[in-house]
């Protein structure tokens, strides 16, 4: 049966390469089908800052000519992906969702953004987030985004784009960049998956900056096996980025298919069966490790006690680097900032240094928790996110007491930012939906460098579950009402 | 540490250079304050003879060839 625009849409990475080589699909018409999306559906969404229909479709003509010559063609050669406006592209605007960088067009591309295009990759746009990548973002200066499962709710944050753009069908593929959760939030929130790497196994360069010790670039797909193939494209040491591990990367896609067999997981106590967690994802996590264990691996519990401590402790370090990156901008141009992010930083900038000390010294001794805790299990679960999505009303409502800020920030910063703080990789899949139809996140996080075993690992939950095979309920031709239009 | 008014909010600010408008005060306090009673537990925590590094070295793949 000859599959519709929408089936190829929503097609893998992998088989969409597969059609391209076999020349049953023209880039070309795989690129005009994204568009035609982007189209329909981003005036409601807001996953683009920037869509790059011409050049894009000059790139896919360029990869249809060479299919038809016959030449070797990249792993990814005629894909139509996205990134995070947070990653340098010679002659395109590089904005990071602030009016501070709006007309910033740099004269570099970040390495990810080059290894994606040397595999054959085709840049289709460059998508939204929250200002400057650091959450709390008040208005939108190029549209609000828009969770797909309801256009009421957040798609999380602050690679809102990302998560947005490959639930959507609007790219095959995007990266985002991960300081402390924000690949996973937003494909948490959106229903699809997202891998922060180890870190120093992907190269910064290009990337802005928020952490240096913790900002992370990473693949958002919609299958596992999507997601280690851009993991092995992106990976590897850069000479740009000293940081960059100097270790050959493995092919992430070998394996996949072992199963859990004997593998050992460890349901983290306080994250999973924790008051904070609501009683829909605890109940779906658990049910995920309960089909793991079936599956054959050997479940149990594992206690982290500081991990609760991990959002604020993230915050007082995180926000700080982010101070010192932004203070120039916060002297002279406060207002141009979106008034969320302002008082972010504001806050930080007057964060003592006995603190971020402190800070510094918890975050050694939670993350030899956690590679304790590792030494004894292959894998880590819990929940992505202590909720599902919430209504981006939730995050507009001004802050009038402290109890607010620790809800607001600190609580669901602790799901995430554990892996942030210890370095590790953490990969963020569906594992439910709720009851109001929001998707629900199972967080997997493995030992430094060890991708491979929570791709398996995911893989395995992936092929005994369809959640990852849902799409969103998309209506066309729905207008943003309440941002405003997108700068040419 | 004592709970931070917006006045203390105001004052160090200013001595850093980096003025906080009227509109903003009340939120940067209540945040900040919110940090430090989050950032309260620490002060029971074994930290003193933990070394703050912020990321461990790649050891083994600091050995391996470069490519």
């Amino acid at each position: 049966m000859t599959p519709t625009p929408d089936d190829l849409a929503f097609a893998s990475v992998t088989h969409v390469v597969r059609l391209v080589r076999d020349r049953q699909l023209s880039p070309v018409e795989l690129l005009r089908i994204y568009l035609d999306r982007i189209e329909r559906h981003d005036g409601a969404l807001r996953a683009y800052i920037t869509v790059l229909g011409d050049a894009a479709l000059e790139a896919a003509r360029r990869a249809e000519a060479a299919v038809m010559d016959g030449g070797p063609l990249g792993p990814l050669h005629g894909v139509p992906y996205a990134v995070k406006d947070q990653f340098a592209t010679t002659g395109v605007r590089t904005t990071l969702g602030s009016r501070l960088l709006e007309h910033h067009v740099p004269s570099e591309t970040a390495t990810v953004v080059s290894r994606m295009q040397a595999a054959g990759g085709i840049l289709l746009g460059k998508l939204n987030l929250t200002e400057f990548a650091l959450g709390g973002t008040q208005q939108f200066p190029f549209g609000q985004p828009r969770n797909p499962w309801n256009l009421e709710h957040d798609p999380g944050g602050s690679s809102s784009g990302s998560g947005i753009a490959v639930a959507a069908g609007l790219c095959a593929a995007s990266l985002g960049e991960d300081t402390g959760g924000s690949v996973r939030s937003p494909a948490a929130f959106c229903g699809v998956i997202g891998l922060r790497p180890t870190w120093s196994l992907v190269s910064r360069h290009g990337c802005f900056p928020l952490s240096w010790s913790m900002d992370t670039a990473g693949p958002v797909a919609r299958t596992v096996e999507d997601t280690a193939l851009l993991l092995g494209v992106i990976a590897g040491h850069d000479p740009a980025d000293p940081t960059t591990s100097r270790r050959p990367v493995p092919d992430y896609r070998a394996g996949l298919d072992e199963g859990v067999r004997g593998l050992r997981i460890g349901v983290v106590r306080e994250l999973t069966y924790g008051a904070e967690t609501d009683v829909e994802v605890r109940s779906a996590v658990m049910t995920a490790a309960q089909r793991l264990e079936k599956l054959g691996a050997r479940v149990d519990e594992v206690s982290l006690p500081l991990v609760t401590l991990a959002g604020a402790v993230f915050m007082a370090l995180a926000d700080s680097d982010g101070a010192g990156l932004h203070q120039h901008w916060l002297r002279t141009r406060p207002l141009d900032y979106d008034q969320g992010t302002r008082r972010r930083l504001l806050t930080a900038a007057l964060i003592p240094a006995a603190t971020y000390h402190q800070a510094s010294r918890a975050r050694a001794l939670l993350r030899a928790q956690m590679h304790e805790a590792l030494a004894r299990h292959d894998v880590l679960v819990c929940p992505t996110a202590h909720q599902a999505a919430p209504p981006i009303a939730a995050g507009r409502a001004p802050i009038t007491s402290r109890a607010q800020v620790a809800g607001r920030f600190f609580t669901r910063r602790s799901y995430v930012t554990p892996a942030a703080l210890a370095g590790t990789p953490a990969l963020a899949m569906p594992c439910g939906f709720t009851d109001a139809g929001l998707p629900i996140s199972l967080q997997l996080i493995g030992r430094r460098f060890d991708e491979r075993t929570v791709l398996r690992t995911a893989r395995a939950y992936e092929a005994d579950t369809d959640w990852s095979r849902r799409r969103p309920p998309l209506s066309p031709g729905v207008a943003d009402v309440d941002s405003p239009r997108r700068p040419a | 540490m004592n709970e931070l008014t917006e006045r203390d909010v105001s004052t160090m600010a200013a001595a850093i250079g980096l003025p906080v408008a009227v509109d903003d005060l009340t939120e940067v306090t209540h945040r900040l304050n919110a940090l430090f009673e989050a950032l309260t537990p620490l002060a029971d925590l074994p930290l003193d003879t933990v070394e703050p590094n912020p990321v461990l070295p790649d050891l083994d793949g600091g050995l391996a060839p470069r490519t």
